[in-house]
């Protein structure tokens, strides 16, 4: 394992130990001890150790179950981060009955048009894309754009998020058309997007993904100019630095690589 | 360093905790609180404290145990009493409102809430190790939690360590004394459990312990005085790995010796010579040490002894002297009657450490495998039978999650393992 990687699960692990310790003696301390534990869940998955994440994340979810009054967005949320682990751990039923089980509460407590509900309805549909149901996907994607564009309007992240990911989606089940006029409504938004919203790398995956389409198109000359501005915004990732986490954030599909 | 980690699930668990780690403490010299009693490190340098402590800084304890319960009574009267400071608040898992003593409560429904709180406890437990070598579950498998949760916990640890060994001392029912109606539902589905995940089992039962205290301390026992007797048999398993020896055995050495055929890890103990905690002991001749040790009263289970041994081990402790225990101990195998298909020579596992539990001069443990132990089973399968046929308390288990169908599953995987053991005569 990297050492910088060994050297923050040991301080997440001591601080998750301190915290409980706390909470031994004081319940009202519970909410320290859940923001530990997600920050050790999300060292650990990246970490690859899949089932001591969830435990963590399991026994965060039945520490607020117990506390007086259970904060239902946050159930909601530790669902969808158990459903996220679950994803990237390779186990798509257990993911999709986790983020069910997300939604399910989320609208039970007037959750419905929220962000928290989007991100979980558009993480679905990439969960049964996977699964390879794609009428399901459609529906949790749509939904997922409606809530969006209600909280945020039609220029923001998480819209154009949304249409990359449908873009995604059409291309895959081989509607070429429909998967231009998403990724072209996508790179529409993130051109628009002030500093503070835009990802560098969405915009390059964007880019990535038009270009895929183009040349699927025969239009090979568009496809060149989209894949050099993809390259000149690969730019390096910053350094890891994970923080206590309420919700799994949203998933955005990057499946139609270029080739 | 090769470190032992304690789980202690549930009432009975936590009370043989309450005297395994008095008795812990004062073989390393340590104070309640985990300090050393003299300030210094004369008793850490002749002993191996990492198996049981974790050092938390210069002079200062922690023993490497979890403590499990779904009703806080027995823990919050160790938390309140003289070990306060010992443990660590953070290994200590106890909820309300237990489990009813049903099994599938225990298991399912407050199993559910409390297994990842400690997992996470153990997982965080076992990275503070170097080089683990196992666990060593204490609970009962008559009622709720110690069996249930035990249960479920054997399950996970099994799962999250398959390579490392799962020790268990396990109280089981008596056959006479009965502390509910559901006890024989609630052992069958445990045993079923630690068929398949225990790599050994230690089989205790509160009416044999009773009658050896009684016999031996020649007063009415108390349930400290057994569990003290169950103190003494831990500590004595483990005590090769934590002093130094001419003949040394870990928890590897014992299951390999021990468990001649797959499941067939049922053991009994006996513990000698017994005395009450404060009463002196003199020096013991090692021929009586030994013959005290394999005496069929001093086991700690009703096993039927009419079988024949599978086999055994014995580790002596203090005084003792190698040559003394190389003759006495092959006059002892001669008289011990083993499966036919067993060496006539071997088959007795043999460990000796240089420190003997405190107050004694010498002493001698015995772990048995034997055909006998069928008994146990076909006893409570029996029970379990009775009940069962008549649909007695069954709707209890559904409700909680555990249908007739996973109970006679269990039911019959135990009457198989009592088969298999008197097959094996």
């Amino acid at each position: 394992m990297d050492s910088a990687l060994e050297k923050q699960i040991a301080t997440a692990a001591h601080a998750v130990e301190d915290a409980r310790r706390r909470a031994h003696y004081d319940p009202a301390s519970i909410g320290e001890l859940i923001e530990q534990m997600s920050v050790l869940a999300d060292l650990r998955q990246k970490e690859g150790d899949f089932r001591k994440a969830e435990s963590l994340y399991r026994e965060a979810l039945f520490r607020v179950q117990e506390t007086r009054k259970p904060d239902q967005a946050l159930i909601a949320g530790i669902w969808s981060l158990i459903a996220h682990l679950n994803d990237r751990w390779g186990r798509m039923d257990e993911a999709a009955k986790a983020y069910e089980k997300a939604l399910e509460i989320g609208e039970k407590h007037g959750l419905h048009d929220s962000d928290a509900i989007a991100t979980i309805k558009n993480n679905l549909a990439v969960i049964f894309k996977t699964l390879r149901d794609n009428a399901k996907a459609e529906r949790y994607y749509n939904e997922a754009l409606d809530s969006f564009r209600r909280l945020h309007g039609e220029n923001c992240a998480q819209v154009a998020s949304i249409y990359n990911n449908l873009g995604v989606l059409h291309y895959s089940g081989l509607d070429v058309e429909r998967a231009q006029e998403m990724h072209e409504k996508a790179l529409a938004i993130r051109q628009r997007l002030g500093e503070d919203q835009l990802d560098p790398n969405d915009l390059s995956q964007t880019y990535i993904n038009l270009g895929a389409v183009y040349k699927a198109t025969g239009d090979f000359q568009k496809a060149e100019e989209c894949l050099e501005r993809a390259k000149s915004l690969r730019a390096a990732n910053g350094s890891y630095r994970p923080r206590p986490r309420r919700a799994a954030s949203l998933l955005i599909d990057s499946a139609a690589a270029w080739r | 360093m090769r470190e032992i980690l304690s789980i202690h699930v549930g009432q009975c668990g936590n009370q043989i905790a309450d005297r395994f780690w008095r008795l812990v403490l004062r073989e390393h010299g340590l104070n309640e609180a985990g300090v050393p009693k003299d300030g210094g490190h004369a008793s850490a340098a002749n002993s191996n404290m990492e198996v049981f402590f974790h050092k938390v800084r210069e002079g200062k304890y922690v023993p490497r145990a979890v403590l499990v319960d779904l009703e806080p009574g027995v823990i919050a009267r160790i938390e309140g009493g003289d070990m306060s400071q010992l443990f660590d608040e953070g290994s200590i898992v106890r909820k309300i409102p237990g489990a009813a003593n049903n099994w599938a409560r225990g298991y399912n429904i407050e199993g559910e809430r409390v297994i990842d709180q400690v997992m996470n406890v153990v997982d965080s437990a076992v990275e503070k190790t170097k080089a683990l070598q196992g666990f060593l579950v204490t609970h009962s498998i008559g009622g709720g939690s110690g069996s249930g949760l035990g249960s479920l916990i054997l399950e996970k640890l099994r799962s999250a360590y398959p390579k490392k060994k799962i020790f268990t001392f396990s109280v089981v029912p008596s056959p006479l004394i009965s502390d509910s109606a559901v006890e024989p539902y609630n052992a069958v589905l445990t045993l079923h459990r630690m068929l398949n995940n225990a790599d050994a089992a230690v089989v205790l039962d509160n009416e044999a312990l009773f009658r050896i205290a009684k016999a031996k301390l020649r007063r009415s026992p108390n349930y400290m005085d057994l569990n003290h007797i169950i103190a003494l048999i831990m500590s004595s398993v483990t005590a090769s790995l934590r002093f130094p020896g001419k003949l040394n055995t870990d928890l590897g050495e014992f299951v390999t010796n021990l468990v001649p055929f797959p499941g067939n890890h049922f053991l009994t103990a006996s513990f000698a010579p017994m005395r009450a905690t404060g009463q002196e002991q003199g020096r013991i001749e090692f021929a009586d040490l030994a013959k005290e040790t394999f005496a069929q009263e001093n086991f700690t289970a009703a096993i039927d002894w009419t079988g024949v041994y599978l086999a055994a081990c014995a580790l002596f402790r203090g005084d003792v002297r190698a040559k003394e225990v190389d003759e006495n101990m092959a006059a002892i195998r001669k008289t011990l009657n083993y499966a036919s298909y067993l060496p006539a020579q071997g088959g007795l596992k043999l460990g000796v450490a240089e420190t003997a539990p405190e107050g004694f001069a010498s002493s001698g443990l015995a772990l048995v495998n034997h055909t006998g132990i069928a008994a146990v089973f076909e006893r409570l399968v029996s029970q379990f039978d009775i009940m069962f046929d008549n649909h007695a308390y069954t709707h209890w288990y559904e409700g909680a999650g555990v249908s007739r169908d996973a109970m006679s599953a269990a039911r019959n995987a135990i009457a198989s393992l009592a088969k298999s053991y008197r097959d094996a005569s």
